[in-house]
């Protein structure tokens, strides 16, 4: 009994403590600024916003903006899942989330009201309207290096050319890598039918053997590894421009097969505590000057077409967003419970027989 | 046995048992509980976890590709242990032989890459060794090769990259258990005439073997979850265990089959230390 | 066999095991080594080697995120180690002494942390914290680290309680002392080694520690490695080869400090002694 009791004594005390430390850790206190009025939490991407735009920001709202970085979509989603939205404002996902997102409940609609730069950005690249702001985009497509490079490249049925044995350099991801190949066999890319599934996996079994890694594909691609690569037309252009006039990264010129295009979004999750700082963000982050000026430092694709517009020469001349099938794209979609399907075929392919 | 005299003593029992009990119980068999309670759930549309009974995650984990996989994650984590435990144990050696202030000293050197990060040192070997990184660059310079050789996302450079990523857990235990060597027994068994291969067999080999039991739980078990050095230095081309359940909780947002791995996980590696605990004849699952 | 010829054998295995452990020391010091050198490469991302420059080094210094992260880091490693050892050298002490219903439990208990994937721990353990309200931040990675690095603790220093140390805590008590007296005049310093052990084990676990970091992290406070992992998409920027690079050169010069001053003060103690 005085075991018990003790021991309750002591459970009692261990969670006072450990209360004590969550409360005091508010975060490091700034001395010699006065307090900010409130605070915006946003969790997205690493090297994806720039500095001096976030200053200026949190000058002009006189606020303190915290950025907590994730490293993978897959983050997010997790942190979402486990019911830890409240801890932020804003939360950056990709489109290929968004509806079960939606359907289980974790994000908020956004008042547009308050966002009217919001309409700078191009209808036809926003699904989902009411839950999200587009912020920027990637295409997946392929380039390579015309010099080591033993092939042309004008589909993905190219790549599982056997004249490609590790040469390509690729994304990673179930969900990155089957689309391709529901594609070169002529299917839906979203497809949820479990024979074309596995139909796509043979595919990927030929293209597996052509990959020499997966991930690092800038890296590979610059330093001779690999002489293709499928990756992030962002990424790409970050290869072309470390090349400098060395550049012999062409891309690949497709006939017909369409391209993956994704965008990285804000959702305001269930339970964000400064909901009106976010909105104030959001429409801040639109404006087309704004966002022109955050393209120089990261020159992505943007879905802003004003901010496009106003962007800078050396932005709209970046050779890694010169290809003329940008038109011809497919999105990734929610594709529900064959997910699992998906994931069986992907354990399969790199687990191997 | 001098424990008796200690035995009806609750308060001190209680004072110093407690807290690594309290925190036990309530950061690991709470969470493990947890985990083994969604291992009996099903995944619902969007990912979440749907709070009814069922079976579905274990019956997943039938399919062939988890067996597979779980071969193949023992195998690299045995080789791993294995090549780590050959190498440590004379580099434990000679430092347990150097006077305590210096061997102290060597200790803190092993440890300290280890305080830089570890994806950037995988990533060290990557630089170092790529197509147009320096080896290769020196080596065509020199004239011994005429193009590049691929070292990078070979097996080869995953080992490197395991052996340096565990080498200390395997030294550590077996320094500490040499260092305890008395060395008047060894100088005994010398001066009795036993040759020094005979002496190290017979006594320091035995002796030391909680320390070598210790090095290899110590490697073996966390290599059996680790991925990063395959994903980085293998190119993410082979998935093991620690993958798969990774993804189950991030991308593929399967709970339920995540927490059933991890269950079958602890099962396997649980029944692994009582079959070997058993065959070393040691008491208790005590460790160094 | 003659005394030269014994020399002679012991000065080559001298030989044979100082290279072999240069080597290995080499093995282990490389990719901190080309890390360092890469804090040099001009270029935006460590692609491949582009040529010398020192920009990494004043960028650095306006990177205030990055050096908050090492700063966040080295407290939540430092404040990790000081439970962990603390809890798991008394944890170990009363383990190996009492015996009390559930202790077999506990022992394996400590095993999970070390068998189950950080990931699934980490979920787990988020989904408590939430569950209960408790604020994520630095709190709750400290926690985490905390849950796996009392294990390790745990399991080091038990191996250092050898039995004989019983009879001489028991001498320490008939001769008067109390418990307290006997635990630090006695019993710490028969286990010191495997304390020392238990803290290097527990600061490295919890300095390169990311996955629990990731997880359990909130918006604010977020670890170096964290930091690190987040650079993935695009890759490492030299910069933090810098703040490594620094990192290094103050734990070396830390280091080469602590022996000077020993040195001296041994001197000084031999100096006085001979007065």
């Amino acid at each position: 009994m005085k075991k018990l009791i003790s021991m309750l004594l002591a459970l009692i005390l261990i969670t006072g403590l450990l209360t004590g430390c969550g409360g005091t850790n508010t975060g490091p206190v700034e001395n010699g600024k006065a307090e900010p009025s409130t605070e915006l939490n946003i969790y997205m991407w690493q090297q994806y916003i720039s500095d001096d735009l976030i200053a200026k920001f949190e000058e002009e709202n006189n606020a303190k903006v915290n950025l907590s970085y994730m490293s993978d979509n897959a983050d997010a989603i997790t942190k979402l899942t486990a019911g830890g939205g409240q801890e932020y404002d804003l939360i950056m996902t990709c489109d290929a989330y968004m509806e079960s997102l939606i359907d289980g409940g974790y994000i908020e609609k956004i008042n547009f009201e308050n966002i009217p730069n919001a309409s700078n950005i191009n209808e036809s690249y926003w699904t989902a309207k009411e839950y999200c702001v587009p912020y920027l985009m990637n295409y997946i497509y392929v380039v390579y290096n015309k010099d080591t490079c033993p092939i042309e490249i004008n589909g993905y049925n190219d790549l599982i050319d056997p004249a490609l044995k590790g040469q390509i350099a690729t994304i990673d991801g179930a969900r990155n890598l089957f689309p391709i190949a529901l594609i070169a066999l002529g299917y839906d890319p979203n497809s949820t039918n479990e024979s074309e599934i596995a139909e796509a996996y043979e595919w990927l079994v030929k293209y597996n053997e052509n990959v020499v890694a997966y991930g690092n594909a800038e890296q590979n691609l610059t330093n001779g590894t690999a002489s293709v690569a499928f990756t992030y037309d962002g990424n790409a252009s970050w290869a072309m421009s470390e090349l400098g006039d060395k550049n012999n990264l062409v891309i690949a010129d497709f006939e017909s097969d369409p391209v993956q295009l994704g965008f990285d979004l804000y959702v305001v999750p269930k339970g964000a505590k400064h909901v009106d700082l976010a909105e104030k963000f959001l429409n801040y982050i639109t404006d087309p000057q704004v966002m022109a000026a955050n393209l120089v430092e990261y020159p992505y694709s943007c879905p802003n077409d004003a901010a496009v517009e106003a962007a800078s020469d050396a932005y709209k001349n970046d050779p890694a967003r010169d290809f003329d099938y940008k038109e011809n794209v497919f999105f990734q979609k929610d594709v529900g419970e064959a997910i699992t399907i998906y994931n069986d075929y992907y354990q399969k392919l790199k687990v191997g027989e | 046995m001098k424990k008796n005299k200690f035995k009806q003593n609750t308060l001190p029992a209680l004072a110093m048992a407690g807290p690594v009990s309290l925190w036990m119980i309530l950061f690991v068999t709470l969470p493990m509980l947890y985990i083994i309670y969604i291992s009996f759930m099903s995944r619902g549309i969007f990912g979440d976890v749907v709070y009814e009974f069922s079976l579905d995650s274990y019956k997943t984990l039938l399919d062939s590709t988890y067996f597979k996989v779980i071969v193949k994650s023992m195998k690299a984590a045995f080789i791993t242990t294995l090549l780590c435990i050959l190498i440590g144990y004379p580099f434990a050696y000679y430092i347990a032989k150097q006077p305590k202030e210096v061997a102290s000293k060597l200790i803190m050197l092993v440890m300290i890459p280890f305080w830089t990060n570890s994806l950037m040192r995988l990533n060290s070997w990557l630089l170092l060794f790529q197509t147009s990184g320096p080896v290769n660059n020196f080596l065509q310079n020199a004239g011994f090769i005429d193009s590049p050789i691929s070292f990078v996302y070979t097996d080869g450079l995953v080992m490197i990259g395991m052996i340096t990523n565990m080498l200390p857990f395997a030294v550590l235990p077996m320094y500490s258990s040499i260092e305890k060597l008395s060395k008047s027994l060894l100088e005994a068994s010398a001066d009795l005439g036993a040759s020094r291969s005979t002496t190290f067999f017979n006594i320091t080999l035995p002796l030391t073997f909680p320390g070598i039991f210790s090095s290899i739980i110590l490697v073996f078990i966390p290599s059996l979850g680790i991925y990063t050095v395959t994903d980085m230095l293998g190119g993410g081309k082979v998935l093991y265990i620690g993958n798969i359940i990774k993804n189950q909780f991030g991308a593929i947002r399967n709970w339920p089959l995540g927490a059933a791995l991890s269950v079958l996980l602890i099962v396997i590696t649980g029944l692994l230390i009582f079959i070997y605990t058993r065959f070393a004849k040691i008491e208790d699952m005590e460790v160094v | 066999m003659s005394i030269s010829k014994k020399r002679k054998r012991q000065r080559m295995e001298e030989f044979i095991g100082t290279t072999y452990s240069i080597a290995i020391y080499a093995i282990l010091y490389i990719p901190v080594l080309v890390m360092m050198m890469f804090s040099f490469n001009n270029q935006r991302y460590n692609y491949y080697w582009n040529g010398f420059t020192t920009q990494w080094y004043t960028k650095l210094f306006s990177n205030s995120a990055l050096i908050e992260s090492l700063w966040y880091s080295v407290v939540i490693a430092v404040l990790a180690t000081i439970i962990s050892v603390t809890i798991g050298t008394i944890g170990a002490l009363g383990l190996k002494k009492y015996e009390f219903r559930g202790k077999k439990f506990i022992n394996e208990m400590l095993y999970i942390p070390i068998i189950v994937p950080e990931i699934v721990m980490a979920v787990a353990l988020l989904v408590i914290f939430i569950k209960v309200g408790f604020a994520l931040g630095m709190g709750s990675i400290l926690i985490g680290h905390c849950t796996f690095c009392i294990p390790y603790a745990v399991v080091t220093i038990k191996g250092r309680i050898s039995g004989d140390g019983y009879s001489l805590e028991e001498a320490s008590m008939d001769l008067g002392a109390n418990r307290i007296q006997t635990f630090i005049n006695v019993t710490l310093p028969s286990i010191m080694p495997g304390v020392m052990s238990a803290a290097f084990l527990s600061f490295t676990l919890s300095i390169d520690d990311v996955v629990m970091s990731n997880m359990l992290a909130g918006a604010k406070n977020s670890t170096l490695p964290v930091l690190i992992l987040s650079m993935n998409k695009s890759g490492v920027t030299p910069d933090v080869n810098a703040l490594t690079t620094i990192m290094i050169l103050i734990i070396v010069i830390a280091m080469v400090l602590n022996n000077l001053i020993k040195n001296a003060l041994k001197k000084r103690k031999k100096t006085e002694e001979t007065i």
